[in-house]
């Protein structure tokens, strides 16, 4: 999982004047990415558009307006300007908002579905997991669910990244201040032991619950055996895609996905128009993409 | 509703008190939005904001807000207008007239809180029927405003009762109407209705406060109720709520009232709905400053 650089860096002076070309520009990427980069965050856009513009050499926002507008190598053009405007860096409880939705409102619903089932079943998938942030954290929200709404219930969160290197820190699952900023101190000491200084690290019951594994979101026939998800996480990780292959990926995620499923992205990510089956839902402070259940008269 | 609750509530909406200057303000402007556009004059409008000094500063700080398209307060009222329309600095009128109207007393939800979803509701729906086509979107703001004005008849008139609605409603997390007919027997929609029918609202803002979470039961103004009950399950989407969790899942597209809109707007169906709340968002911040500069600190909050 990878965040915008919005959340590490320090805001602009807010008198800073910004070229009204960047909001055009910040349309293209929009409609290319499906990425909307908010007004009081557009100095971020600004600052990655001053640095894409000296190795082009282009002089003004809107040259590289006309560049990304009109020319033949916009979109890998696009691709490594959303580089300039992202970076590796996320943390545990990343989006409480979509926290609240998993707890509050879909769990619920699906306990309330699925009282009648002999074996209750959950399997929750973390798409481009990064570090491990991301899983684990989904991991202790459903930990805690588990001791009440969920008792008994069989839970399962697949993990998967392309990075070799990032399933292997994953796997050791330790954190630094930086990334476990918005963990609870109740949090931290239910679900993580103290290591060296100032690292904590995953305990062995919260990582019971989630499976890493390297996995390609462009590889058809391996998405082709990620079926019966009832929740998937795939945040920030589809911009780093061209249009074809985020396509490809959304769709195996809806046929990956049982009936009343849910898809969550980033919380500034949309995807546009690059699946008509899935219906957009609002959460409070969260939106996400619902397939319908069985019963819906849109099937 | 509960039978015998309409007596009740005419009763007590008849009681109810506003502040010295409402009559003087926004009675004639309530008036003058019931007349069509080309029939209200100027002065008339530079009459009504020049009533209350506290009132005419107010106006001319919020025009110069982002939200209604300008970068800085005009002088005067007659320079906002020039700049704005007059149609829009009435709605502006209109805004800081209200937020003035009550006294401030016990308020079981949180004054901050229901200004800045009536204001938010109000911009939500000006922006929908702009990205609709709409003739008179000021109309759409007007009604966004006053959609929830049953809200205040409760907390003014049906003090203690309204407070074990708003009690149940956050803690059970469910919709506050849904709470006010469990424990009151009647909802805001009602006791709105009757303060509007009071202040001779133009039909149609009646039938939106009457009937903005039942829009199958809305007549003639149906598409109004619709816009504004869109615009007011957005904003409680989107952090301009009462101040409390609402377990809720909002499939737009699938509502009655997006179906309704859709007979009469095709426009509908090319409508980017995440760009549309991203756009809401992006006014959360403008909405909270002039919350502040229009209704001031809050006041009178339990």
């Amino acid at each position: 999982m990878i965040i915008s650089a919005q959340t590490v860096r320090t805001a602009a002076n807010p008198a800073e004047r910004i070229d009204p070309v960047i909001r055009q520009i910040r349309d293209i990427v929009y409609q290319v990415s499906g990425i909307y980069q908010l007004e009081e965050k557009l100095y971020l856009l600004n600052d990655g558009c001053q640095r894409r513009m000296k190795p082009l050499n282009v002089r003004t926002p809107s040259e590289y307006w006309n560049y990304l507008h009109a020319h033949s190598n916009r979109d890998p053009e696009i691709r490594q300007l959303l580089n300039e405007i992202t970076i590796g860096e996320t943390c545990l409880f990343r989006s409480p908002a979509q926290l609240d939705a998993l707890r509050k409102v879909i769990l619920p619903e699906f306990a309330a579905e699925r009282t009648k089932q002999a074996t209750k079943r959950l399997r929750v998938c973390s798409a481009g997991c990064s570090t491990g942030e991301e899983p684990y954290t989904l991991a202790i929200v459903l930990m805690e669910e588990l001791q009440s709404r969920l008792k008994g219930w069989d839970v399962e969160i697949n993990a998967t990244d392309l990075n070799d290197r990032s399933i292997e820190a994953a796997k050791i699952g330790t954190y630094g201040g930086y990334a476990l900023r918005n963990t609870t101190d109740l949090h931290k000491r239910k679900y993580f032991s103290p290591i060296v200084e100032g690292k904590l690290q995953v305990r062995p019951e919260v990582k019971k619950l989630v499976r890493f594994d390297r996995l390609n979101l462009q590889d058809d026939s391996k998405m082709l055996f990620m079926k019966g998800m009832d929740i998937i996480f795939c945040c920030n990780v589809l911009i780093y895609f061209d249009g074809a292959s985020k396509s490809r990926a959304v769709n195996h995620f809806f046929s990956n996905l049982n009936f009343g499923g849910y898809l969550f992205l980033g919380t500034s990510e949309s995807l546009l128009n690059l699946n008509d089956k899935f219906h957009l839902v609002h959460f409070p402070g969260a939106i996400a993409y619902w397939k319908p259940s069985l019963r819906s008269e849109k099937l | 509703m509960k039978a015998g609750s309409n007596a009740i509530i005419q009763e007590r909406v008849k009681g109810i008190e506003t502040t010295p200057s409402t009559p003087a303000v926004l009675m004639p402007l309530l008036q003058l939005l019931n007349a069509p556009g080309d029939e209200v004059e100027l002065d008339e409008i530079v009459r009504l904001a020049s009533y209350d000094n506290t009132i005419a500063g107010q106006c001319l700080r919020a025009a110069g807000s982002p939200l209604f398209g300008l970068a800085k307060s005009p002088d005067s009222v007659k320079g906002a207008v020039i700049s704005l329309g007059l149609r829009r600095v009435q709605t502006i009128l209109l805004t800081c007239c209200l937020g003035r109207a009550f006294p401030t007393r016990k308020w079981p939800i949180h004054p901050t809180a229901f200004w800045r979803h009536s204001l938010g509701c109000a911009l939500a729906c000006r922006k929908l029927s702009e990205k609709l086509g709409s003739r008179d979107v000021e109309k759409s703001y007007t009604a966004g405003l006053l959609h929830d004005i049953g809200l205040l008849v409760n907390c003014l008139a049906f003090p203690d009762e309204f407070m074990m609605a708003v009690q149940k409603a956050c803690e059970e997390q469910i919709p506050l109407d849904e709470a006010e007919l469990e424990t009151m027997g009647f909802t805001h929609c009602e006791t709105g209705r009757a303060l509007g029918e009071k202040w001779k609202l133009a039909d149609d803002l009646v039938e939106v406060i009457a009937h903005h979470h039942a829009v199958e039961r809305a007549e003639a103004a149906q598409p109004l109720v619709a816009i504004v009950h869109l615009g007011d399950l957005i904003c409680r989407m989107r952090g301009l709520d009462y101040g409390y969790y609402e377990r809720h899942k909002v499939d737009l597209p699938e509502d009655p009232a997006w179906k309704v809109l859709l007979k009469e707007h095709r426009e509908l169906e090319g409508l980017d709905l995440v760009r549309f709340t991203f756009e809401m968002d992006e006014s959360i911040e403008q909405i909270h400053e002039l919350v502040s500069t229009v209704f001031g600190a809050p006041v009178g909050a339990s």
